[in-house]
């Protein structure tokens, strides 16, 4: 077997029309994740009774457990609650008109959710609780001072481990392929199966995958530099 | 006027306080003295609820907090009366000296930007850093820290301002330029209550003097009496501790010289 060279650069330009889908499947979770991290943190720091322990084993279920298992087990799981709860309830709705995209984005939401808590409690911890305290000494509310003073402190502190985790979820997006999803694997997959040439079609998805991931280092190191200009040209 | 009634506090089963009283007039500057792990600083963190007491009120300008009742409402309007200096400064990392002083203006008192900026100026002028206003916090030496530390609260424009042992955390050699600003802030008339271990500072600063040991207060007075006559044996040996410290500090800078 042969590898065709001008194959590759002809698959990489039918795989990229596919980058939206990656981008929504990569962003959308990590967005919503990320809401889902900052309650689970709060949660976590000031141990709310009750929902405490639900937290502790939501995180540990989801970071023990590989994304591809959340995905199968909300795309075959859910389908069966909504049927059962349409049933019980005679609403006219059913599982199958709910688009696999959406089962993806929930599973993957709930995926990024866990591992978001854990950077954005890693963040918090960082800034120190004088400043905190400081915040309260002159009337501001617990809110306002985790909103203003702490929170884009620990964001700045964290945007390393955010960086890694979208280029962990641009490639876990890949396995939305498996759930017939045409983002860049699935894409990469149909031009290999139709052409067969399969090696072809994944070099260049690799490849469109190594390009996002160089980018989103160097925005990364851009952003970085500006989120921690206070932290540099100290004289202390 | 400050009042505080049976202050009580403790940590798990010690007792930390046991039942203070205290009466500031407005316009005293008023310095708890005593060894550490006396309760000072509880003390002073116990009047702006930073520490909720289990025990007694703290009442500032007519309005009252008892411990017991206390709502977050009522802790936020006592703590918009009342201002703190931290030993480690806490200054807002992100944000500048100008914007740490106006934090609480925009935030808290809901001044436009415009006045939050003329006070903020003009406070940064009285402790002598105007210059650095748009200097982060990491930019400036301890002393200079600390000053920011001491407009951020006297923007403000508090009954009363806590400070908690303001120079401990600095080098010898920038106590003074903070101990300065402090002297200046109090000569203007502005209640304080500090804590604090430069006794000459707190004699020469001071019109009232409290002195503390495990969780009560032992003696309290004018300086003049409070230094010259004291009447507790505690008192007398604190005292005469730290000026045996303090001899032999001069001794050895004298063998140095």
């Amino acid at each position: 077997m042969q590898i065709d060279i001008l194959f590759i650069f002809t698959a990489l330009i039918e795989i990229f029309k596919a980058l939206p889908l990656t981008m929504i499947i990569t962003l959308v979770p990590l967005m919503i994740g990320f809401l889902i991290g900052i309650g689970i943190t709060l949660i976590r720091i000031r141990k709310v009774k009750g929902l405490y322990r639900l937290a502790n084993f939501y995180v540990s279920f989801i970071r023990g457990t590989p994304a591809l298992m959340h995905i199968m087990l909300i795309y075959l799981g859910l389908p069966l609650l909504i049927d059962k709860l349409a049933g019980t309830f005679q609403w006219a709705f059913q599982s199958t008109s709910i688009p696999i995209l959406l089962f993806v984005l929930m599973a993957l939401s709930l995926t990024a959710g866990a591992y978001m808590s854990e950077i954005i409690r890693a963040g918090i911890l960082a800034v120190d609780q004088g400043q905190l305290e400081a915040a309260e000494s002159i009337g501001m509310t617990n809110f306002q001072a985790m909103r203003r003073i702490v929170f884009p402190q620990a964001i700045a502190v964290a945007l390393p481990n955010l960086c890694n985790i979208f280029i962990g979820f641009l490639h876990t997006s890949s396995i939305a392929f498996i759930v017939s999803q045409k983002e860049l694997t699935g894409a990469a997959n149909i031009v290999a199966s139709n052409n067969l040439k399969f090696l072809e079609a994944y070099i260049a998805a690799a490849l469109i995958y190594w390009g996002l991931t160089i980018i989103s280092e160097k925005v990364t190191a851009l952003l970085e530099k500006r989120a921690t200009v206070y932290n540099r040209g100290g004289v202390a | 006027m400050i009042q505080l009634r049976n202050i009580q506090k403790s940590f798990g089963n010690q007792l930390v306080l046991k039942g203070i009283d205290l009466t500031v007039n407005k316009g005293e500057v008023v310095s708890i003295l005593g060894p550490s792990g006396s309760g000072k600083t509880t003390l002073l963190r116990c009047i702006n609820f930073l520490e909720r007491p289990n025990e007694g009120e703290v009442m500032v300008d007519d309005f009252t907090v008892n411990s017991k009742q206390a709502s977050k409402k009522e802790i936020l309007t006592l703590r918009k009366k009342t201002a703190m200096v931290f030993q480690q400064y806490n200054l807002f990392k992100h944000k500048t000296v100008m914007e740490n002083v106006m934090e609480g203006l925009l935030v808290v008192q809901k001044s436009s930007k415009e006045t939050a900026r003329k006070l903020a100026m003009e406070v940064l002028a009285k402790v002598g850093l105007t210059e650095k206003a748009n200097a982060y916090p990491v930019q400036l030496s301890g002393g200079q820290q600390q000053r920011v530390g001491i407009a951020r609260a006297l923007a403000l424009n508090p009954e009363v301002i806590l400070l908690d042992e303001p120079t401990s955390a600095l080098d010898p050699e920038l106590v003074g330029e903070v101990l300065e600003v402090i002297k200046r802030i109090a000569d203007e008339g502005i209640t304080m209550i500090i804590v604090t271990h430069e006794v000459s500072f707190a004699k020469d600063v001071s019109d009232y003097i409290v002195f503390m040991d495990q969780g009560e207060i032992i003696e309290e007075g004018t300086p003049t009496v409070i230094f010259n006559y004291p009447k507790e044996e505690r008192t007398k040996r604190f005292f005469k501790r730290i000026n045996r410290e303090a001899g032999i500090l001069e001794s050895n800078l004298s063998s140095v010289i």
